[in-house]
């Protein structure tokens, strides 16, 4: 080493003193007795009177010397000495007597003075040290004291009990020296030097074990309380506690750990019980709307895995339960009336949206179960698609009571979410053609635009397929309009006046309207009768090579009325009789099958059923319903009497003309009977219709595959065509199969000669 | 003698061997002149004209398409399919020596709704019967089989299930 001075040379007050080159054993050993004695100093907290630059010189000299080696081992031996003798012995002896503070005590003094040694050795520390590989100064004096303090036997198992005993205490409801806790954790981490493992092992370990058995029993007592409800609003406290104990005054790193077996001991081992628990858990929550409580339960169980599984499989089956309730057809559900049935479904979605909301916080799983049920529930039910389409048809309709037009907005906005959920869109697109055919002929909508309106939203769901032909129905209406106009003008100029009928015809195009099986038949009364004849050679005369079909079962008719007057009967007392004197007009609107019936009566005045079968020509179903509705409704509806004046009609009852009619209203309406929804035959008929489209659809399906892929294995065809048709039905894969087989043998399809598995494409 | 049934289908295999092309071209007064006049050559020739048809009844090849024309050749020539009562026969005489599952299968056919048999079914029962083992334990669901067949295993594993029972009584 060279002499260097660092010294300006124009101070010339500096001697510098030449440096020894060596050594002499004395020098050293006092030198090192000087530095021994000022680090007991120090550990006596006595290091006022020492000087820093002196102590630090000797000590730098000592290690230029190379005598580092035994400053050292000096070193070590004092701090050994120090511990053992003075520090650990105190500590011992307050074993049962304020032993926190004192080991408290003890590890700040040690940290101060190992500090202070660590300076005045630091040349030691940089240069000895580092060459050596040994530890430095104040690691040292970590490890002795770890060693010999901390380690030692009866202080080891002390501190830990004591620490334990401690946080229990707290538990229990009791205050405790949080500040000493916290001094012996913090001693303990840094004790580790780099790694947590003194603090793991002295303490975080049995802290967690005996927080587990802690828990574990407070587990059984909350449970106890037979509660959900509480049972969660225990857990949250307990988590809360644990995280805000271990953040101030364990060492942060335990939060994690501690709040985990929390979350185990508490949550995860009865997850189950909690959430089925008679009278509180879920189901219970759920009946009675307790969105709060089950918000609580979803954030507690959201920390453990499989906690929201088994939350939303309670739901799930709940949901399941009462949706089926809904659709099973039974004596107490009302499954009969649609509105009320898809009501119902609507305000079950409606609660669990509410619930997936303020509960569950939109979680996807919960959205997806939900979903799930729905699709499975509605589907059980085979009228579902026809009551849905009942369900939209009664809110289009005039007079809907009590909505705003935003209200009715809304509700055909939710219905269109179940229809999402149905698993046979074909059905319902059949039913609603019909529904809308009936609204358009009978004049039943509220309005065009929320006709059309509905039907966008079916448009954006299913595809410009399903609106073509309702919007071919709307044109219909339209061109008729104009060509009424056409036909005014057209009898105008022949000067006739069709005998005094009011004639309005609607030409419907045969292949946008729902399809009959044929036409019913029916005779129409004279006077009518050629008034549409008139139309129709007008009609056809402007477009040759159509046929007109005319649709009795459609149509409707207001016929002028003259009652004439009231016989008075055997033994009547009442003398008020305004109304009777005279005849009384009134306009009667009817169906084209009343009408029919009742022109007979001007020829005749009293006609049996049987006639009036043979001179209308109406079938019988119709026409018993079209003779209840003029003969067995209400007083103000009763156009005909019936003898006799029982419920049911035979052939051989008679009907004649009630003169004792009366109403308050000159214009009446006989409103038909007409029952909500299809009979069972008829659904039967909707359904084998239903059946061969989809026998069409199927094998169009089919087609449209094979000939772009030319081959094709018989699973991955069934896949696909499954896939394309899934939007509007669920194929069984025995349909998909038999319709292939059809195709083979009309040979749209063939079997490969290596493969009978695979299809080919026949051109 | 010679058993009637070898007679049939050996005016079968006739049939196919010397017309495989044209169909229906035969009737059956010449059929039977055509046999008889076999017939009334000598009896050896007979003989040897029967050990080679016989050969050709063995060949699984040949035999393919010798059932395969029966289909056409038997069916009514203006519908596409072979009516119920005519395939019953056809098959008697062409799988009922060889198909163990044979007797099974006809009494299927006899309590089912089918009133016809494509030719696409046809086919496939000469597969089905070379293919699958009589205990059906290696039918596959997805083998693309015609529905019928699939029916006629739901229907026999049924019945075997019920002799199980039965024998387990």
């Amino acid at each position: 080493m060279s002499l260097k001075s660092g010294i300006g040379k124009k101070d010339t007050k500096m001697r510098i003193r030449a440096f020894p080159v060596t050594m002499d054993e004395r020098y050293v050993n006092s030198i090192w007795e000087l530095l021994k004695n000022a680090i007991q100093e120090i550990q006596k907290k006595n290091n006022g009177g020492l000087s820093f630059e002196e102590l630090y010189r000797n000590a730098y000299t000592m290690v230029l010397h190379k005598h580092g080696e035994m400053l050292y081992k000096g070193l070590r031996h004092v701090v050994t000495d120090h511990l053992v003798i003075k520090v650990r012995t105190s500590v011992i002896m307050s074993l049962n007597n304020n032993f926190l503070q004192t080991l408290n005590q003890a590890w700040n003094d040690h940290q101060t003075s190992m500090v202070m040694i660590r300076d005045i050795l630091m040349y030691m520390d940089r240069v000895y040290v580092q060459q050596n590989n040994v530890d430095n100064v104040y690691n040292l004096g970590l490890m002795i004291f770890r060693d010999q303090v901390l380690h030692h036997g009866q202080i080891k198992d002390h501190l830990q009990q004591t620490l334990l005993d401690m946080v229990m205490c707290e538990r229990k409801g009791e205050v405790v020296d949080r500040g000493a806790v916290k001094n012996a954790c913090q001693m303990l981490m840094v004790l580790g030097i780099d790694s947590r493992t003194v603090y793991e092992e002295d303490f975080e370990r049995p802290f967690l074990h005996q927080s587990a058995e802690f828990f574990r029993l407070e587990s059984q007592k909350f449970l106890g309380e037979n509660s959900a409800s509480v049972y969660i609003k225990k857990v949250e406290a307990r988590i809360n506690e644990e995280a805000e104990r271990a953040a101030h005054y364990l060492d942060k790193s335990t939060v994690n750990p501690i709040i985990g077996v929390v979350e185990k001991e508490l949550i995860c081992k009865h997850m189950k019980t909690i959430v089925e628990m008679e009278n509180s858990g879920v189901i219970h929550m759920l009946k009675n709307h307790k969105t709060e409580d089950l918000a609580c339960m979803y954030k507690l169980l959201k920390r453990v895995d499989g906690g929201l599984e088994a939350m939303s499989q309670c739901v799930s089956s709940y949901l399941r339960e009462q949706g089926k309730a809904l659709v099973t057809e039974s004596e107490d559900v009302d499954t009969k009336n649609p509105i009320n049935y898809v009501q119902n479904l609507l305000d079950l979605k409606d609660r669990f949206d509410h619930f997936l909301h303020e509960s569950f916080g939109d979680d996807m799983k919960f959205k997806q179960v939900i979903s799930s049920d729905f699709e499975y529930f509605l589907n059980l039910n085979l009228k579902s698609p026809e009551y849905l389409s009942l369900f939209i048809d009664d809110k289009l309709k005039k007079g809907v009571k009590g909505l705003t037009e935003q209200e009715v907005e809304l509700v055909l906005d939710k219905t269109m979410v179940l229809f999402r959920f149905l698993q046979e869109k074909d059905v319902f697109e059949r039913y609603y053609k019909q529904h809308l055919a009936k609204r358009l002929l009978l004049n039943k909508s509220v309005s065009d635009d929320s006709e059309k309106n509905m039907i966008s939203k079916l448009k954006t769901e299913c595809g410009c397929q399903f609106t073509s032909k309702l919007e071919g129905m709307f044109k219909d209406m339209t061109v008729s309009n104009t060509t009424m106009e056409e036909f005014k003008n057209h009898i105008q100029a022949m000067g006739s006046n069709l005998s005094g009928v009011d004639l309005y015809v609607r030409v419907l195009t045969t292949g946008f309207w729902p399809t009959q099986a044929s036409s019913p038949k029916c005779t129409i009364p004279t006077t009518p009768r050629q008034a549409f004849e008139i139309f129709k050679r007008f009609y056809l005369a402007k477009h040759s090579g159509r046929q007109l079909t005319l649709q009795p079962q459609l149509g409707s008719a207001d016929l002028n009325a003259t009652f004439f007057g009231s016989k008075k009967e055997d033994g009547a007392t009442s003398t008020l009789n305004k109304t009777s004197s005279g005849p009384r007009k009134h306009i009667i609107q009817v169906s084209t099958y009343q009408m029919c019936i009742l022109m007979l009566f001007n020829q005749r005045d009293k006609l049996s059923y049987e006639e009036i079968q043979t001179e209308t020509d109406i079938g019988e179903k119709d026409l018993i319903r079209m003779l209840q509705s003029l003969a067995l409704g209400k007083l103000t509806q009763r156009i005909l009497v019936k003898e006799p004046k029982c419920k049911e009609i035979e052939p051989t009852h008679i009907f004649s003309v009630n003169d004792q009619f009366t109403s308050k209203l000159h214009r009446v309406k006989i409103q038909a009977v007409v029952a909500k929804g299809e009979s069972d035959p008829e659904r039967k008929e909707t359904r084998c219709k239903v059946d061969e489209d989809r026998k069409h659809e199927i094998e169009a399906a089919i087609v449209r595959i094979m000939k772009a892929r030319k081959r094709m294995q018989h699973n991955v065809l069934v896949t696909e065509v499954t896939q394309q048709l899934k939007s509007r039905f669920l194929p069984s894969p025995v349909i998909i199969k038999k319709r292939i087989e059809g195709l083979i043998e009309r040979e749209y399809l063939a079997r490969t000669p290596e493969d009978r598995k695979v299809y080919t494409y026949v051109a | 003698m010679v058993p009637f049934f070898f007679i049939q289908i050996v005016m079968l295999v006739l049939a196919w061997k010397l017309d495989a092309k044209q169909m229906g071209f035969f009737t059956l007064p010449e059929w039977l002149k055509g046999f008889s006049e076999i017939l009334c050559d000598s009896v050896e020739k007979v003989q040897g004209k029967l050990e080679y048809l016989r050969s050709i009844l063995n060949d699984p090849v040949q035999f393919k398409s010798i059932y395969r024309y029966a289909f056409d050749f038997a069916r009514d020539k203006d519908q596409r399919s072979m009516d119920i009562d005519t395939a019953k026969a056809m098959l008697t005489l062409l799988l009922g020596r060889q198909w163990v599952l044979y007797s099974c299968f006809h009494q299927f056919l006899e309590q089912s709704k089918y009133r016809v048999i494509n030719k696409d079914q046809w086919c496939n029962i000469l597969e089905f019967s070379r293919t699958i083992l009589p205990d059906l334990s290696n039918y596959d669901v997805d083998g693309a089989w015609p529905v019928i067949l699939d029916e006629f295993v739901d229907w026999l594993k049924t019945r075997q299930q019920l002799h199980i029972e039965v024998a387990q009584m």
